[in-house]
């Protein structure tokens, strides 16, 4: 029957090549003499259209092909969930890595808004070419462990080799704890003293400073404007935080999560660093005598600036990576709230 | 098909799944080969593709359970399947857990 033949044909193609011929003369001897059956019934042979319904009712070639596969995924239950583990492991990596390899290069290079565009924009491929390594390492671990299971029993243990004494203790989590009352009224009296050392500051530099005040009196260098406007953002912030934690303990309210709290710290820290990072001519040591000390000092004056400019743009990556992932923490937080609450 | 029916059919599938090698076994107890199998398992109510058994004859000799040959009958040559000695010990380990699973199924019901 030249259909048979040809669906035969079309199954062989698909066929591991080394077992192609021994399948094929099987399957052939098995459908025949199915077809036999089928035609001793019926008492003539079959016609075209029959032929192709049975054969369709057999299956596609390349799924009849498939079962014949001795392996027919990539990665098995077994080695799956330590796959799955290390795959979201090495994504989260990735991702902090590239992140700060990225900032390091962009504030190193005084790089500017279309350098971080393009970062973020390549950051799916840096995660797919990640993906893609992982899997093909575990696939390769499941084709070894199924080819060899007596050779690749090192293997074997990776879901089953746990010990209950070896698991980790239950996190406390201090975030969603309730802060009790000694802890609220510790941190407004803390807050108040901190804001009170923050004022005495221009008066008595050594507050700050420590010995390093008189130094600095007495060097041929002194701070930038900019460090007072740097200086009264940090003020107005903490004013500002005190005044969110007095407010909550009168109101009797300090018991609440303080995520909203938190953020927006997180986000006004970012006034003063940009303060910093847009001072003028990014100067933010001087000389006291330029006339004097620059042919002397003005090289070092000018490469401080430079390593202070750089670190103050790293902090700021830093900073704003934290406030990314607190956005991102919040809703998955949201989420599941809202998920546990539709259920 | 309804999600529902698709659940079934997943699950009825998954169910079917070992029950095959069980009867496969049991079967060729006495020599088969595959069409002749086929049709002494349906005629016994086991009804299986042919893309279904023809491949799992050859899983089930490659994992030692089986042994076959090749032979002429009827002027065509068949590739006949048999119990090898370890198929027919893990049979019978296999039986005695299909036994206890009824058991416990025809308990709980």
């Amino acid at each position: 029957m030249e259909l048979l033949d040809r669906y035969l044909h079309a199954v062989k193609r698909h066929l591991p090549w080394e077992r192609q011929d021994d399948i094929i003369a099987e399957l052939k001897a098995n459908l025949e003499s199915q077809l036999e059956d089928k035609e001793s019934e019926l008492g003539r042979p079959l016609t075209k259209e029959e032929a192709e319904e049975w054969l369709k009712q057999i299956g596609p070639p390349i799924q009849v092909a498939a079962r014949y596969q001795r392996q027919q995924y990539l990665i098995g239950p077994a080695v799956f969930p330590t796959y799955w583990f290390v795959l979201r492991l090495v994504l989260a990596w990735a991702t902090v890595i590239y992140a700060i390899a990225k900032a390091l290069d962009i504030a190193a290079h005084g790089l500017g808004a279309g350098a971080i565009i393009a970062a973020v924009a390549y950051l799916p491929w840096v995660l797919l070419i990640n993906a893609a390594i992982v899997t093909l390492v575990f696939a390769a671990i499941e084709q070894a462990s199924m080819r060899y299971p007596e050779k690749c029993a090192p293997f074997a243990p990776m879901g089953p080799a746990w010990s209950p004494a070896g698991l980790p203790p239950i996190e406390v989590d201090s975030e969603n704890k309730p802060r009790s009352f000694a802890k609220a009224l510790a941190e407004v009296i803390f807050g108040c003293l901190f804001l009170a050392w923050l004022l005495l500051i221009p008066y008595h530099p050594f507050l700050w400073l420590g010995p390093g005040a008189w130094y600095l009196k007495a060097s041929p260098y002194e701070l930038a404007a900019v460090w007072w406007t740097f200086y009264w953002c940090l003020v107005g912030l903490n004013a500002f935080e005190l005044t969110w934690k007095v407010v909550d303990f009168v109101r009797g309210t300090w018991q609440g999560r303080k995520h909203a709290r938190h953020l927006a710290l997180h986000t006004l820290s970012l006034i003063p660093l940009g303060v910093l990072l847009t001072a003028p001519n990014r100067e933010l040591f001087l000389l006291k005598n330029p006339v004097t000390d620059a042919a002397a000092l003005g090289a070092q004056v000018s490469s401080a600036n430079r390593g202070l400019h750089t670190a103050i743009m790293i902090v700021v990556a830093i900073v704003v990576l934290q406030l990314v992932w607190g956005v991102g923490k919040m809703g998955v937080d949201a989420y599941r709230k809202r998920v546990a609450a539709a259920q | 098909m309804t999600l529902t029916e698709n659940l079934f059919e997943n699950l009825r599938l998954e169910l079917r799944r070992g029950c095959l090698t069980l009867a496969v076994l049991a079967q060729l107890k006495q020599e088969h080969y595959g069409y002749t199998l086929r049709k002494a398992l349906a005629a016994r109510g086991m009804e299986m593709d042919e893309s279904t058994l023809y491949p799992l004859l050859r899983r089930l000799e490659a994992q030692g359970l089986l042994t076959s040959e090749w032979r002429e009958e009827d002027k065509r040559n068949k590739r006949f399947y048999k119990l090898s000695s370890e198929g027919e010990q893990i049979f019978a380990r296999l039986l005695e857990e299909w036994n206890s699973i009824n058991t416990a199924i025809s308990n709980l019901l």
